[in-house]
């Protein structure tokens, strides 16, 4: 304890007083976090709801279900540590990039040997993961190969068990935020957060995470290389969701930005506007799967895309990061 | 002799956890010993590929079951050292830039051999997953016709690594040898490894799988090649080498190239990319050493490589202790609780791998452990998982505790999903 003590002293003059810091992980567990988990449940319980009803894929009603439920997650799915993290929670929800096509082979594994896995969510939920989630359910609803593949009736099992799953995945989730929550507003020395730097760290983390998810993984992967683009690579590209995708994380995550940033109204100022240019972009390429990558000019629009993300990006590690006193730490991005 | 060594040693350790706060190493010399370590498992790396050279060109010259035997066992004694190298990946560019040549994974195999119809063939990814070049001396490759007559290391360096721009298109490397030398693993979650035949390499009318003669000629390529690319980066690490002055160029840099090395392996690298990963999938051929069977050894290796860098000490393969002045010397100086934590934490993940590793040499795979609903294997994975996520924990504090720069960042491009953070 000690060294925690000679740690924030020593950081003390370069930000803001213990108490405003606690009272940003308050309002960001309650007003930023919270909220989006209950509202993922309530999405996910209507689309299980929606899928028991017909599971038939071309059904508006569950096509419908399903865009609701994925925008709800996907704007949290920045928030990806704590509960969401535990028992690879996040993962079972969107198993994404499969640079290896293990959602398409766990599927046709499951339908081909008519895994009755289907019939009891435990089991279900013991499957690969790959084979779970929405983009498991996006293959099942929007992707022709899986239209008469094997029995009808198992299809239609299928669709349940993972609409099903999803809900208990964003149940579980919501549940043990109600009891983290605390956990990471009030930091100690037995808390997995030994003091508000390190809770502080995490949503930071969480912020710059996402951005650079969303600059190199939504928008670079499906880009390539100029002589190369892949747009096939792109996220959620059956369902026509991969730019949706870029625009919801990035209204969430200039929600968390405001948030940090509560206490410097310069430097809040700068990231809102930021956001505000980059949501912009967005709305304005028209090009729901990324498809225009392919092209010169469609490209040179995804590429300003991604370097008005990458602004945001330089933006927090240069003003917000070092005001908050905290560095990003690793993430599970380092590597290959 | 032995004896008195570990006595002295002993002494040694005894002497620096002694060492009270405020009796800081210098930087430079903490930097030092790293810089040597790091020239030391290269050089080990080395004169462990140039053996299996050796066991290759013998199992070229005199195919038998024996020499083929001999080359896998060279195999896996190189990975020994190489696999202690890999913390020097992510904090050194010029490690990281270079690493892909020699330790690229997973690869679409069928690029370079015969598969099993189950394999498949080119996917959506991949239009050359099933390329096969050792029964192809000529073939289109993104619009170009290939002359692979014959198989030189130009050709795979510079023609078939990352074939199209795909990184699953390795043509060299640890995994394409070791592929070689193996064949695939058929035996899904059930005991056993690759079991390549001998006589796929035998001339004339005992070849099997035909093309014998190409597939030898790989096979030396590939090893060549391997041989050459560590001589290369055993030299980087030599007194006025690229690698070791670039970590002179500003000792807080250096010191943050260690930890940055150690964090990112820790935790992006190996407890999510290499471990958890195939966990989730129940995949068995998405383990590291997936052709012969030694994830087990790559995964404890990779930890005693961090574990090395901390404690400024690694032990060579020919039994010598390289150490010195130690990141652990210069935290326990300035923060002793944290230096502690730091040891606990390690030797916990290598109690925690070695619990994969000694069941793994009991004769329980690492590919059965990943098989779905087996729990005894999930609970050991799992138990080196979060090791690692608990180490790279105790990382970022001592990060901020020695006031470093902030850590940068490298992309990932194939687990892509940021599962950020600690529970």
């Amino acid at each position: 304890m000690r060294l925690i003590a000679v740690i924030l002293s020593a950081l003390m003059p370069l930000c803001a007083a213990a108490q405003s810091r606690d009272a940003i992980l308050t309002d960001v567990t309650q007003a930023h976090i919270l909220p989006r988990f209950d509202h993922l449940v309530e999405a996910t319980a209507a689309l299980d709801a929606t899928a028991r009803a017909d599971c038939a894929p071309g059904s508006a009603d569950l096509r419908a279900a399903y865009h609701a439920a994925f925008d709800a997650w996907i704007s949290a799915s920045h928030l990806r540590f704590g509960p969401t993290e535990v028992g690879d929670r996040a993962f079972a929800l969107t198993f994404w990039p499969d640079s290896k096509g293990f959602t398409p082979k766990a599927l046709s594994a499951m339908i081909a040997a008519e895994d009755p896995a289907i019939a009891d969510p435990d089991a279900f939920a013991e499957t690969s993961i790959a084979g779970r989630g929405f983009l498991a359910l996006e293959r099942m609803l929007y992707d022709l190969a899986f239209a008469d593949q094997g029995d009808a009736a198992y299809r239609c099992g299928l669709i349940r068990a993972i609409a099903t799953d999803i809900h208990r995945t964003a149940r579980a989730i919501d549940r043990d935020w109600h009891g983290y929550a605390s956990i990471l507003a009030q930091p100690g020395p037995d808390s997995p957060y030994r003091s508000s730097d390190e809770a502080l760290q995490e949503l930071y983390k969480a912020l710059v995470t996402g951005l650079e998810f969303t600059a190199d993984t939504r928008l670079g992967r499906p880009m390539g290389s100029f002589d190369r683009p892949r747009p096939n690579r792109a996220e959620a590209r059956r369902s026509l969701r991969s730019l949706r995708h870029v625009e919801l994380s990035l209204v969430a995550l200039r929600d968390l930005a405001a948030r940090l940033a509560a206490d410097h109204p310069q430097i809040a100022a700068a990231l809102d506007d930021a956001f505000a240019r980059s949501i912009a972009r967005a709305q304005a390429l028209d090009d729901p799967a990324l498809a225009g990558v392919a092209e010169p000019q469609g490209r040179l629009r995804v590429e300003a895309l991604q370097q008005s993300i990458n602004d945001i990006r330089s933006l927090a590690a240069a003003q917000l990061g070092p005001t908050l006193g905290i560095s990003a730490g690793f993430n599970s991005l380092d590597g290959d | 002799m032995p004896r008195f060594l570990s006595a002295a040693s002993t002494l040694t350790l005894l002497i620096s956890s002694a060492a009270s706060a405020g009796d800081a190493p210098a930087t430079p010399a903490v930097l030092d010993t790293y810089a040597d370590i790091a020239q030391a498992t290269y050089e080990d790396s080395l004169t462990a590929a140039n053996r299996l050279r050796a066991a290759v060109d013998a199992l070229i010259e005199r195919p038998s079951a024996q020499t083929l035997q001999a080359a896998r066992a060279a195999w896996i004694a190189a990975r020994v050292p190489y696999q202690q190298s890999e913390v020097f990946r992510f904090g050194n560019p010029i490690v990281d830039d270079w690493e892909g040549k020699v330790n690229a994974w997973p690869l679409d195999e069928g690029l370079i051999d015969y598969v099993d119809a189950a394999y498949g063939g080119a996917t959506d990814e991949n239009a050359f997953a099933a390329l096969n070049v050792i029964a192809n001396p000529t073939f289109q490759l993104s619009g170009e016709t290939i002359d692979a007559t014959e198989i030189t290391p130009t050709l795979l360096a510079e023609t078939l690594h990352e074939a199209d721009g795909i990184e699953a298109n390795v043509a060299t490397g640890y995994h394409a040898i070791e592929f070689l030398l193996w064949g695939q693993d058929m035996n899904g979650h059930g005991p056993g490894a690759g079991n390549r035949p001998w006589t796929d390499y035998a001339q004339g009318d005992a070849c099997t799988n035909g093309n014998c003669d190409r597939r030898a000629q790989y096979l030396q390529a590939a090893t060549d090649l391997l041989v050459s690319d560590l001589e290369w980066m055993a030299a980087q690490w030599q007194d006025g080498g690229a690698a070791r002055a670039a970590l002179f160029e500003n000792e807080g840099a250096g010191l943050t190239a260690m930890l940055t090395g150690m964090g990112s392996l820790s935790y992006g690298e190996q407890a999510g990319e290499r471990m958890r990963l195939g966990l989730m999938l129940n995949d068995p051929e998405e383990e590291h050493d997936c052709f012969s069977d030694n994830t087990h050894n790559s995964h404890y290796y990779d930890g005693l490589g961090i574990q090395n860098v901390y404690l400024g000490s690694y032990v060579r393969i020919d039994g010598t202790l390289v150490s010195g002045p130690s990141l652990s010397d210069l935290v326990l100086a300035s923060a002793p609780e944290l230096d502690d934590e730091m040891k606990t934490k390690l030797a916990h993940t290598m109690q925690a791998l070695g619990r994969i590793k000694t069941t793994a040499e009991a004769g329980l795979a690492y590919d059965q452990m990943l098989e779905r609903g087996h729990a005894g294997g999930e609970a050991l994975i799992m138990g080196g998982v979060n090791a690692l996520i608990d180490q790279t924990k105790t990382i970022e504090r001592i990060v901020t505790a020695l006031d470093l720069d902030q850590i940068a960042f490298e992309g990932s491009d194939s687990l892509d999903n940021p599962d950020a953070v600690f529970q």
